[in-house]
């Protein structure tokens, strides 16, 4: 029993190596997680970075590090979008045959996918933690703020991350994946993600107060613009229980269906 | 004679513009995120950052008036982008070197592709306005309408140039990124998110010397106010210069394709 | 114990498509078993379901002694896999796949690495472990499918079309590692839609169309039961009706192929003259006469009233200025 579980560990460890390697190898799959959301990061920091100036804003050492939260899940959700769409393209090229022929577990296909993700989470946190520091923000938190930002990064693109799977899974089309692209940004702009909700117009102000992605956004501020506190690393946490409930019902529902079914 | 191989090269720019228009009705679900998601970041910049009219610096209030011109200009960006991203991918395919085996001359091949490109900006411009106007942007009256149409087009054709460009320097598909971080680059290093005078740091300088920020200007006047000359024609050069340094390198490209 | 053994195996799919109805058969130890049939008979389910990647909807399939479908795990460790659709990652190296197919299967790292170099240099790969399997051939994307489904020595190695659009020397060498392994103790279940494959690697052949088993036996034993030498005539002009009419007085018209005039020969390949006097009497010129002996072809005719291959000739991939473009 034990010897499976470190056997299946070991199968989750090499097929997330393999979709690391892939995104690096890609740069269709590195740009969403890297260079657009730091593009975006740069021009709204500069466009819009008047904001601080508005009644009701948040106090902030800048404008910056308000944004770096919403760069990083930004960022993650769309390596969690690339994940799905490298997954459904093994599908399609009969790939994902190779590995429902092997002898490991059939969510092992899901878990390595997801493992990578999480890989790519923690490369993309460290990433902007890295830009904003160059570029004078400053992580109130120290380290150990840091360290809250991975985690919860690296969650959130598991989280998410089975989203896309799950979809990879049920329609096996990489075209149907990357039309969610989009999608991923409603979410975005229903959220904290990009500037104080109680400063947003309505109706999205509303949805961004109860949207489960705010609270992980402002679990991962936090450590940067003040202090991290309690509340909001329970309300982060809960946003990442949801989100991750759903996405695992959704991702087994869509292998059972696919095992089912089955290839022609 | 002439005029039998005048006819051979409009059939030929004829079929890669039916080829073109086949390939959004043949795939309709793939041609939907390129005409929604001008209109979704318009909608969610409008929601986010719409608070920003309150300060001082904005001549509007409505900050849906003050993004649109941004969002149509963003449109033909993502439309030209995908001009050259489908060229890669015939490149890649093969596709595009029975393309050059034909006897027609390499402007007129570029023109089909780019032509196109401009046309079918008007799509998810047509689409933006609608929703645009029912969220209360402000009717820019008829001149104002047709100098943003018009510079709408010509960027299509910009971003085109661009994305025909990178391919046929790359001839892959993994070029695509470049193609569309090149003229969200173009587009948001201006005044898209408020007035010159509100922007800071580097992007304040970037923008008072990037040609797009006239281009932006122009389209935006209708939509805050009223439309002048004045205001019209440093927009009209910026884009017709952008057009052409974008078009010779283009046609560089083609030419060191080896025909 | 049968390597492959099938109970009445069915696979219907939605819509009411069945496209496996009822295949029995067996496959012994140490044996290469050839499936042949056109395309769309079934032959790709049938290994998909032997190979645990679809499920039945009928009868019941055991493969190494284990039940695919109850003991599917089991099934897995005793089989090597290469299917028709390479299922090859372009983004990978050669070397990075083999090892990856060590881990899937639980090989330990120092042991995956060794065997993974060792089937390489084995399939001729060597020069190119580390380049990306994107830039391979598609003979070399084969040989190394079939590397990859040898890292765990498996005792029954399921090849699905194993040589389809490949070249004729790329083929042979796929053919040779074949016999090897077969030497070597493996059982190898084999699909094709090639005559001249399954005629020189199968012990025995089962003959499928539209989802049922047609013939079997060995590839001698089945040509035997056919029999009969054929005539293909090919005419200087017209009059194929005619010449099918005369032809028919000395046995069984067969279907016409390449626009020729076939028979079969009721008194063998004596009745050779008659049949040239007969057509010269009744005027109708010749352009060629080729007497050809029995293949596995007859066979499928006999069986099936359609030929095996006819359509396959002549497929050259031939597309037009205004080809679509691939989505």
């Amino acid at each position: 029993m034990i010897a499976a579980l470190r056997a299946n560990a070991r199968v989750v460890a090499a097929l997330g190596a393999r979709s690391v390697k892939q995104t690096f190898r890609r740069p269709q799959l590195m740009a969403p997680i890297i260079v657009f959301p730091s593009l975006l990061l740069a021009v709204q920091v500069g466009g819009a970075g008047s904001a601080v100036d508005l009644p009701g804003f948040p106090r902030v050492h800048g404008f910056l590090d308000f944004m770096l939260a919403g760069a990083m899940i930004q960022s993650t959700l769309l390596a969690g979008n690339s994940g799905g769409i490298a997954l459904a393209v093994d599908i399609e090229m009969g790939f994902a045959d190779r590995l429902l022929v092997a002898p490991i577990s059939r969510f092992a296909i899901v878990l390595g996918r997801l493992a990578g993700t999480a890989a790519l989470g923690v490369f993309a946190a460290l990433w902007y933690v890295a830009v904003g520091l160059v570029f004078g923000a400053r992580i109130e938190e120290g380290v150990p703020g840091v360290l809250v930002v991975v985690a919860l990064v690296s969650l959130s693109a598991v989280a998410f991350g089975g989203l896309g799977a799950a979809v990879a899974l049920r329609t096996g089309r990489a075209s149907v994946v990357q039309g969610l692209f989009p999608l991923v940004f409603v979410i975005l702009f229903l959220s904290s993600a990009f500037f104080p909700a109680n400063l947003m117009l309505e109706p999205a102000a509303s949805v961004a107060r109860y949207n489960p992605l705010s609270f992980v956004v402002e679990g991962v501020r936090d450590p940067i613009i003040s202090a991290l506190g309690a509340h909001a690393l329970a309300k982060a946490a809960a946003g990442l229980a949801i989100v991750g409930a759903a996405s695992f019902a959704l991702s087994a529902l869509a292998l059972r269906h696919r095992l089912r079914t089955g290839g022609a | 004679m002439a005029s039998r191989a005048l006819r051979a090269e409009l059939a030929v720019v004829g079929a890669l513009v039916r080829r073109a228009a086949n390939e959004i009705l043949r795939v309709p679900g793939a041609a939907i995120p390129g005409v929604l998601a001008p209109s979704i970041f318009f909608l969610g910049l409008t929601a986010v950052f719409g608070h920003l009219t309150q300060l001082r610096g904005f001549d509007t209030q409505s900050y849906q008036s003050f993004l649109i011109p941004v969002s149509l200009i963003q449109g033909a960006g993502f439309t030209g982008a995908a001009t050259g991203v489908n060229l890669a991918r015939d490149i890649e395919q093969g596709w595009f070197d029975r393309l050059l085996v034909a006897p027609v001359p390499r402007p007129v091949l570029l023109a089909g592709l780019v032509l196109s490109a401009s046309a079918r900006a008007l799509v998810p411009a047509a689409f933006l306005l609608a929703v645009g106007f029912a969220i209360g942007v402000h009717w820019p009256g008829a001149a104002g309408l047709a100098i943003a149409i018009a510079l709408v087009m010509v960027m299509g054709a910009v971003a085109a140039l661009w994305g025909v460009a990178l391919a046929l320097r790359f001839r892959s598909q993994s070029a695509a990124p470049l193609m569309q971080a090149g003229m969200f680059l173009l587009v948001l290093t201006t005044t898209a998110y408020a007035p010159l005078e509100l922007l800071r740091g580097w992007l304040h300088d970037v923008a008072r010397v990037n040609p797009a920020t006239q281009v932006l200007e122009a389209a935006r006047q209708g939509f805050t106010g009223g439309v002048s000359w004045g205001d019209t024609w440093p927009g009209l050069v910026a884009a017709a210069a952008m057009a052409a340094a974008f078009a010779a390198l283009a046609l560089r490209g083609m030419r060191r394709t080896g025909l | 114990m049968p390597a492959i053994e099938t109970r009445a195996l069915e696979r219907t799919f939605a819509g009411g498509i069945r496209a496996v109805a009822g295949v029995d058969l067996q496959v012994a130890e140490g044996e290469i078993y050839g499936f042949l049939g056109p395309n769309g008979a079934g032959k790709t389910t049938t290994v998909r379901m032997l190979t645990t990647l679809l499920r039945p909807t009928g009868g019941s399939a055991a493969v190494a002694g284990h039940d695919v479908v109850r003991e599917a795990a089991r099934v897995r460790r005793a089989i090597g896999v290469a299917l028709q659709e390479a299922a090859l990652d372009p983004l990978m190296t050669g070397r990075e796949l083999l090892r990856l197919q060590a881990t899937l299967h639980g090989i330990p790292r120092g042991e995956g690495r060794r065997r993974a170099d060792a089937l390489l240099e084995r399939v001729g790969l060597t020069g190119a472990t580390d380049r990306r399997i994107g830039t391979y051939s598609g003979g070399m994307r084969r040989r190394l499918d079939l590397a990859a489904a040898l890292v765990h020595e498996p005792r029954v190695l399921f090849l699905d079309e194993p040589t389809t659009g490949l070249d004729p020397v790329s083929r042979k060498a796929i053919w040779e590692e074949v016999a090897e392994l077969n030497a070597e103790g493996t059982t190898v279940f084999l699909t094709t839609q090639y005559l001249e494959e399954a005629d020189r690697l199968a012990y025995r052949v089962g003959i499928i169309d539209q989802g049922r088993i047609v013939a079997e036996g060995t590839p001698a034993s089945l040509k035997v039961e056919v029999g009969k030498p054929h005539l293909e005539l090919e005419l200087a002009g017209d009059g194929a009706e005619r010449a099918s009419a005369v032809c028919s007085r000395f046995g069984r018209p067969l279907p016409a192929r390449d626009g020729k005039v076939l028979v079969e020969l009721a008194g063998g390949a004596r009745d050779v003259p008659k049949v040239v006097r007969a057509l010269d009497e009744a005027g109708i010129l010749i352009a060629s006469l080729e007497l050809v002996q029995p293949t596995l072809d007859d066979v499928f005719v006999a069986k099936t009233g359609h030929h095996l291959e006819g359509a396959e000739q002549g497929q050259g991939a031939e597309e037009e200025l205004t080809a679509e473009p691939a989505a």
